[in-house]
């Protein structure tokens, strides 16, 4: 029945966005994570990646979470010298998290997912109507 | 005769079937809304079928049925964008497709309940 498969795919769509919205909030709980010597890395921002596939039982083309990459984007640096990550000019490396930019994700993040409820309910919506043919 | 033979019935049969074809491939829009080179699809309304009874044109400014219908989904089609990643899915246009998909459904559906209730006055246990 489409109007099952239908569910199935904006499920798929709920299940991304959450993932997504997970990744958003490491980045965000990791803003300030510095390294804990000289020299290391501190945490690198991830980025989630979509990918459409196609469930072949059902004929669905679905969403999946694909591989989380790490920003590229070099990283910041702040004048700290009594910091223990503080090189010989006394800066030490900031993660490469702007919290613009992932509050903006998020608000995305939450669009998409509404979107994908709103499918669901006017799915249901049908189904319901259908069934009532019945009572009539 | 059976249900399933009357011109009434299949036509509000095919109808039905095609808006839960269409809602499927609107979910299928939504939930690649961020799939990178995404493009969305759409289903073409079913071909009007053919009834019995034609329309009679009494004055010649009178509108024929097969005039322009601004409801038709398939127009619109022209103001769709497209992200830096590929991805040509509107989020606002594809929950105007299923809102109207869901109403018109709605729609399909009572009509079908209705032309029922007509069946069930035929043979004598309607009301």
């Amino acid at each position: 029945m489409d109007l099952l498969k239908s569910i199935v795919a904006a499920a798929s769509g709920l299940r991304v966005q959450s993932g997504r919205m997970k990744v958003i909030s490491e980045n965000l709980a990791n803003a300030d994570s510095t390294a804990d010597k000289p020299g290391a890395d501190p945490y690198r921002r991830k980025v989630p990646t979509f990918r459409g596939q196609l469930d072949r039982e059902l004929g669905v083309k679905t969403v999946e979470l694909g591989r989380v990459r790490t920003d590229t984007a070099p990283f910041r640096t702040r004048i700290d010298p009594g910091h223990p990550a503080a090189d010989v000019n006394g800066e030490v490396k900031m993660p490469n998290v702007n919290s613009l930019i992932e509050t903006m994700d998020m608000r995305e993040a939450q669009r998409s997912y509404e979107a994908n409820l709103n499918v669901i309910s006017s799915a249901r919506r049908m189904i319901t109507r259908t069934i009532e043919i019945l009572r009539a | 005769m059976a249900i399933g033979g009357l011109p009434l019935f299949d036509a509000l049969k095919a109808r039905m079937s095609w808006h839960h074809a269409r809602q499927k491939v609107l979910a299928e829009n939504v939930s690649n809304a961020d799939t990178p080179g995404f493009r969305p699809l759409d289903v073409k309304p079913p071909a009007r079928a053919q009834s019995g009874l034609q329309m009679a044109r009494t004055d010649s400014v009178h509108m024929t049925i097969g005039g322009a219908n601004p409801n038709d989904p398939t127009k619109a089609q022209r103001r769709f964008e497209t992200t830096p990643s590929g991805n040509g899915v509107n989020l606002e246009d594809e929950m105007l497709k299923v809102a109207q998909n869901n109403q018109d459904y709605q729609l399909a559906a009572s009509l079908y309940q209705k032309s029922m209730g007509l069946m069930k006055i035929a043979i004598g246990r309607g009301r």
